[in-house]
C-alpha cells in the first residue's frame, strides 16, 4: 500500500534520511523505533508532504505522491496524528474533529456516523466535546489527535510517538486503542521511541538509525534480535 | 449634554472605520505572521476606489460600491499572489519589509492616477441629518456605526459557525496541524488577504465623506489601526474592534474638550501608556512563539 524507495531527506546540507527504503502493506501495522533524531518524524513529514523530498519516490497504492500538496494526499487516505499532538488549541474538541473532514465531506454532508465511531473508540472525548483544545489533558490530547486522524477518513494512519509525554499506564490505554483500530482492518504505520509498546501492537518493524534503515524484519524476530534488546529493549 | 452626543456618534464612526482597518491587519497578521505596513494604504485604495467608481465613472452608490469592493478583492487576491507566495519560505521580516515597499508603490501609484489635489468622496445619505436628544447627527455617521456593527457580526459568523472560518482559524493557531487535517492552506491564506482588502475597502468608502480623500491619507489611518491593536491587545480580534473604537472616540473628544492639535497625542499618548503598562492590551493574550 506505501512504498518508500530509497528515500533521501536533507534539510540544507545535513541528511536526514539516506535512501530510505520501506514498506507497509495493505492491513500491517508497521513500526518504525528509533533514538531520538535518527529521522523518524521526518520521515512521517515526507510521507504527509511536509517536507520535500530530495531524491527517491513514495507511492501510495501505486502511484507517486511524491510531489503532491499535503492536503491532496490526505483526501488520497494517508492521515496523521503527529507528535506532540498538534491539537488546534482555539478550537473545540468536536470543531477539530469536524475540520478534519475536509478532505472528503461534500457541503453540509453529515459527520455523525464519523463522530459517533471516534466517540465509540475514545468516549472521554464524548464528554469533552464542547471543551477547548488546549484545556485537555495530555493523554485526551492524544486520543483527539488519533480520532482526528480518523475523522479523515484513511487508508493508511500514520502516528507518531502516540506515547510520548504520557504516564505508563496512559500510554498502556492508547496502545490499547491503537491495536483495536489495527484489528478493524486500518493500515497503520507508528512511530515510536518505547520500543516494548510499540512491537506489542506491531507485525513488522524497521529500526533507523541516523537515518539509514539498519534492520527490518517481524516484531517478534526483532524482539529476540540481540542488537535491538540491547538498544531498545534494554536487557 | 447634546454636544456630547454628537460627538459621540462621531467618535463611534471614525473608530469603526479604524476598527475595520485593526481588524484586516489582525487577520493578516494572525494568519500569516505578516504585520501589514502598507494596510493604511489599502484604505486609501478602498477611497479611491469609491473616487474612481462615484467621481470618475458617475455610477450610481450601489453599483459603484459594488465594483470598488470587487476591485479591493481582487487587489488583496494579487497581493497574495504578488508578494506573499514568492516569499514565503523567506523570514517572516523580508515579507514585512515587502508590505513597505507595496504600501509605497501603492501610495506613488494612487498620486499618479489621482494627482495630489484632494477629492472629496460623497456619501449615498449626503446631507441627510438625524435629530436625536436634541443632536443633530449626520445620516453618514450613524450609517458608519451600523454597517460596522453589521460587518463584525458577520465576522462573528464566519469565524464561528462556518467551515470555512473555522479552518482559517485552525491556519492561523497551527499551521502544519491545519496541513496534515487535509485543509487547502494557501487557499485559506489567500482568504485571510481578500478579507483584510475587502474591510480596507469598506472602512475606505465609509472614510471618504468624512475625511478629504488624499493620496497620502493612508499612513494616518494605519497608525491609528496600529494604536488601536496595541490598545486592544496584538492579534486579538474583540481588540481590534473595542481599540478602534477607542482611539476614535479620544481622537473625537480630546479634539473637542482638550485641543485639536493634541488629539493625536491623547491617543498614541494612551497607546504608549499601554506599551509601558500593558503591552499585552486589553486582551491581551500571553505572547508565544510561533512554531
Amino acid at each position: 500500500m506505501l512504498a518508500c524507495k530509497d528515500l533521501t531527506v536533507a534539510y540544507g546540507d545535513i541528511v536526514a534520511l539516506q535512501s530510505v527504503t520501506l514498506e507497509v502493506g495493505r492491513g500491517e501495522t508497521v513500526a518504525l523505533i528509533g533514538a531520538n533524531g535518527a529521522g523518524k518524524t521526518t520521515l512521517l513529514h515526507a510521507i504527509s508532504g511536509l517536507n520535500p523530498v530530495q531524491s527517491g519516490d513514495i507511492m501510495f497504492e501505486g502511484t507517486s505522491v511524491a510531489r503532491l500538496a499535503s492536503d491532496r494526499r490526505v483526501a488520497l487516505g494517508i492521515a496523521q496524528a503527529p507528535e506532540g499532538r498538534r491539537i488546534i488549541p482555539g478550537l473545540t474538541v468536536e470543531e477539530n474533529l469536524a475540520l478534519a473532514t475536509v478532505s472528503w465531506r461534500r457541503w453540509r454532508q453529515p459527520i455523525s456516523g464519523d463522530l459517533a465511531r471516534v466517540f465509540d473508540l475514545f468516549p472521554r472525548l464524548k464528554e469533552r466535546r464542547r471543551q477547548l483544545g488546549w484545556s485537555l489533558s495530555g493523554g485526551e490530547q492524544q486520543m483527539l489527535a488519533i480520532g482526528r486522524a480518523l475523522m479523515a477518513r484513511p487508508r493508511l494512519l500514520l502516528l507518531d510517538e502516540p506515547s510520548l509525554g504520557l504516564a505508563p499506564r496512559l500510554a498502556e490505554e492508547v496502545y490499547e486503542r491503537v491495536r483495536q483500530i489495527a484489528d478493524s482492518g486500518l493500515t497503520i504505520l507508528v512511530v515510536e521511541q518505547n520500543t516494548v509498546l510499540a512491537l506489542s501492537v506491531a507485525d513488522r518493524a524497521y529500526v533507523l538509525e541516523t537515518g539509514r534503515i539498519v534492520l527490518h524484519g517481524t516484531a517478534d524476530d526483532l524482539k529476540q534480535n540481540t542488537r535491538v534488546r540491547e538498544a531498545y529493549l534494554g536487557r | 449634554m447634546t454636544d456630547f452626543i454628537q460627538l459621540f456618534i462621531n467618535g463611534l464612526a471614525i473608530g469603526g472605520v479604524y476598527a475595520l482597518a485593526a481588524i484586516g491587519f489582525v487577520i493578516v497578521y494572525s494568519a500569516t505572521g505578516v504585520v501589514n505596513f502598507a494596510a493604511g494604504q489599502f484604505v486609501m485604495f478602498g477611497t479611491f476606489a469609491g473616487v474612481a467608481m462615484l467621481l470618475n465613472a458617475e455610477l450610481p452608490w450601489p453599483v459603484g460600491y459594488g465594483a470598488a469592493l470587487l476591485a479591493m478583492a481582487l487587489f488583496g487576491a494579487l497581493f497574495f499572489a504578488v508578494l506573499y507566495l514568492p516569499l514565503r519560505k523567506s523570514p517572516v521580516v523580508t515579507i514585512i519589509i515587502g508590505t513597505v515597499a507595496i504600501g509605497i508603490t501603492m501610495q506613488n501609484a494612487a498620486l499618479l492616477a489621482f494627482g495630489s489635489w484632494p477629492f472629496r468622496l460623497p456619501s449615498p445619505v449626503e446631507g441627510v441629518n438625524l435629530t436625536i436628544a436634541g443632536a443633530t447627527i449626520s445620516a453618514h455617521a450613524i450609517a458608519v456605526v451600523v454597517v460596522t456593527a453589521v460587518m463584525v457580526a458577520l465576522l462573528w459568523l464566519l469565524f464561528f459557525r462556518t467551515s470555512l472560518g473555522i479552518g482559517m482559524r485552525a491556519v492561523a493557531q497551527d499551521i502544519q496541524a491545519a496541513r496534515l487535517m487535509g485543509l487547502k492552506v494557501n487557499r485559506l491564506l489567500a482568504l485571510s488577504w481578500v478579507l483584510a482588502a475587502l474591510l480596507a475597502g469598506i472602512a475606505g468608502l465609509m472614510l471618504g465623506p468624512m475625511w478629504f480623500a488624499d493620496t497620502s491619507m493612508g499612513d494616518p489611518i494605519a497608525l491609528k489601526a496600529f494604536a488601536a491593536t496595541i490598545i486592544g491587545g496584538f492579534g486579538s480580534l474583540p481588540g481590534a474592534i473595542v481599540g478602534g473604537l477607542f482611539v476614535g472616540l479620544s481622537e473625537v473628544l480630546g479634539a473637542s474638550y482638550v485641543s485639536s492639535a493634541y488629539k493625536d497625542l491623547i491617543s498614541f499618548g494612551i497607546m504608549i501608556v499601554f506599551l509601558l503598562v500593558r503591552p499585552q492590551g486589553v486582551f491581551g493574550e500571553r505572547v508565544q512563539d510561533r512554531g
